[in-house]
């Protein structure tokens, strides 16, 4: 992002250099025409229906370029002498054209000494010039501007409104849970610095608060993200209007190594189940859908499940979890229990050399409820509990045991096999940069008997490298 | 579901540390809107500026508040600001260089 702004900024100082000149002729030009204006507008017009023009009415002739014809007159001109001082662009013009009225100017010339005599029965020809509109208009013609202003107002009232909404919220959801938090944990809310000045929730952005509990058995810590409705934003909630979104509590618990078997199992919405499905690594390399998990495993319809040992899930998915389940759909988006979770798919799998670090986690979605009821979703917090201490105490049995184990040499496989092509050529580069450091640290030597006898073991070397293609060619050949 | 035996323990706290990399963990609904609104209104003001495009100034300066609106408190706050005058700025230069009212677009054949 940096360097595009570095970009845009350089951009604006140069149009903004370029543009102050530009704007201050345009601004002289606009206020000239805008004198013009006003002087349409007001007393030019006027003049049109005048028979008998006044001493003003001929001043207001001499100062516009249409009326230049009737500049001559005398009377005029000494009228705008004397009203010199209300009007600025006038003076200008009169001098200098004084020595046409000069009669020693020009000798033997008699049509100049005759004064102009002006028709006073015929109006005096005025072009009225079309006018641009908006010189005709006043506060009334911006109503555009004050509409999008109007808007930014709302947008900034909403701000303020949906930000307070969203902190009251986040709020309860944590003096609701506060207590249970406390006995389970011997840490809850950390910010992360050297001392921790605001145990609590965080604040990530005006939606997403964050909380972060640690120091209790089975588990390394807990982070809960309280997801809220973006209310701060009126875009996003005119997009909510259209595709509803719910508050959203996700918590993420990593487990201590060694405190689950090896499985991977996920519960939720039919609709999340297929996006974590194709989203989460672990769940698309080890998971399959389990067809019909409404007849196997008595869930509620809607729920969908992904399983990789069938007695593992069997064994989750015992009464009292189907309880909860049953009793808090609505509330429950996922339950994600992995002892292989690296994140997301990766898209560019090829490059990557290593495999991703694997840690065991239990990851948990529940919809908060509409009416900001916390304490009717409390007991989910208490499911989480139950099934850390669930995976605690469960073992697989052999053959569940053999299974995982083999799924997760096949895996292990895939990704080598993947990468194969990449790797031989990192050995490739590899060997490369050490021949190349061996011939600088043999060029750097002052012994020209070393270096004569290195390019002799090189060029072996290379000979060597290209002799068996030939040698097998010519086997064949025989 | 009750639990019997106190869980806790104090020997085993782990202090918070920021996720470093986005993908790992909580990726999944990272929120890629201040961003995108932030370059939205960076084309939108630069159209603003050198087309002399009133409505695009006006779009920038609200693209400039979405993004502020959606960012992260991590984020840069310079950025955001950045932004921001820079819609502005593209605002005040085209009611500077032509002080008449925006059209709207259904009248603008009038």
């Amino acid at each position: 992002m940096r360097p595009i702004f570095t970009f845009f900024l350089l951009a604006i100082f140069c149009l903004a250099g370029q543009l102050s000149g530009a704007s201050a002729a345009d601004v002289d030009f606009q206020s000239t025409d805008d004198d013009f204006a006003d002087f349409f507008d007001d007393e030019f017009v006027d003049a049109t229906f005048d028979t008998m023009p006044s001493s003003e009415d001929a001043e207001a002739r001499a100062a516009t370029p249409g009326g230049a014809n009737v500049e001559k007159a005398e009377p005029s001109r000494k009228a705008v002498l004397q009203d010199s001082d209300e009007e600025d662009g006038v003076v200008e013009d009169d001098d200098e054209f004084e020595h046409f009225q000069d009669e020693e100017e020009f000798e033997g010339y008699e049509g100049g000494e005759k004064p102009v005599a002006t028709d006073q029965k015929t109006e005096p020809k005025l072009n009225i010039p079309n006018l641009p509109l908006h010189f005709r208009t006043h506060w009334d013609s911006y109503w555009m501007e004050m509409l999008m202003i109007a808007g930014l107002l709302a947008y900034f009232s909403n701000f303020f409104a949906g930000k307070a909404k969203n902190a009251r919220l986040a709020q309860l959801w944590f003096s609701t849970h506060k207590a249970l938090l406390d006995e389970n944990f011997a840490l809850v809310g950390d910010d992360g610095k050297q001392e921790n000045e605001s145990p609590g929730l965080m604040k990530e952005s005006e939606s997403l608060y964050t909380l972060w509990c640690s120091g209790r058995t089975c588990c390394e810590g807990m982070l809960v993200e309280l997801k809220m409705i973006k209310r701060q934003d009126v875009v996003s909630l005119v997009a909510g209007l259209m595709r509803p979104q719910l508050d959203q509590v996700h918590i993420k618990i990593e487990l201590t190594r060694g405190v689950m078997d090896a499985f991977v199992f996920a519960v939720g919405s039919k609709k999340t189940i297929t996006k974590v499905f194709k989203e989460y690594a672990d769940l698309s390399k080890f998971c399959s859908l389990v067809s019909k998990p409404e007849d196997r495993y008595n869930l509620p319809s809607g729920f969908g499940v992904l399983s990789e040992v069938p007695e593992a899930t069997s064994a989750i998915l015992e009464s009292r979890v189907i309880t909860a389940l049953n009793k808090y759909q609505s509330y429950i988006d996922y339950l994600h229990i992995s002892d292989q979770f690296s994140g997301l798919v990766q898209q560019e799998e090829g490059t990557t050399l290593k495999q991703p670090e694997t840690k065991c986690m239990l990851l948990a979605g529940f919809n908060l409820p509409k009416h900001a009821e916390m304490e009717t979703i409390k007991p989910l917090l208490l499911l989480i509990f139950y099934l850390m201490e669930r995976l605690k105490t469960y073992r697989m049995s052999k053959e569940g045991k053999a299974k995982s184990d083999k799924n997760r040499l096949r895996v292990e496989e895939e990704f080598l096999k993947s990468t194969h092509a990449a790797r031989a050529e990192a050995a490739a580069q590899r060997r490369e940069d050490k021949r190349k450091q061996e011939k600088e640290r043999v060029l750097a030597e002052e012994d020209p008997e070393k270096q004569r006898r290195w390019e002799q073991k090189e060029q072996k070397r290379q000979a060597k490298k290209n002799a068996p293609k030939m040698k097998r060619l010519a086997v064949k050949s025989l | 579901m009750s639990i019997t035996v106190d869980p806790r323990r104090k020997e085993k706290i782990q202090r918070y540390k920021a996720p470093k990399n986005q993908t790992q963990g909580g990726g999944a609904n990272e929120d890629m809107m201040p961003d995108y609104m932030n370059i939205l209104g960076m084309v939108f003001s630069m159209c603003g500026l050198m087309m002399k495009l009133k409505w695009c100034a006006w779009f920038a300066l609200y693209c400039s508040c979405i993004s502020f609106a959606s960012s992260r408190v991590s984020d840069d706050a310079k950025q955001v600001l950045s932004s921001f005058m820079l819609s502005v700025s593209a605002v005040v230069m085209s009611y500077l260089q032509n002080p008449a009212p925006m059209t709207p677009p259904w009248a603008s054949a009038t």
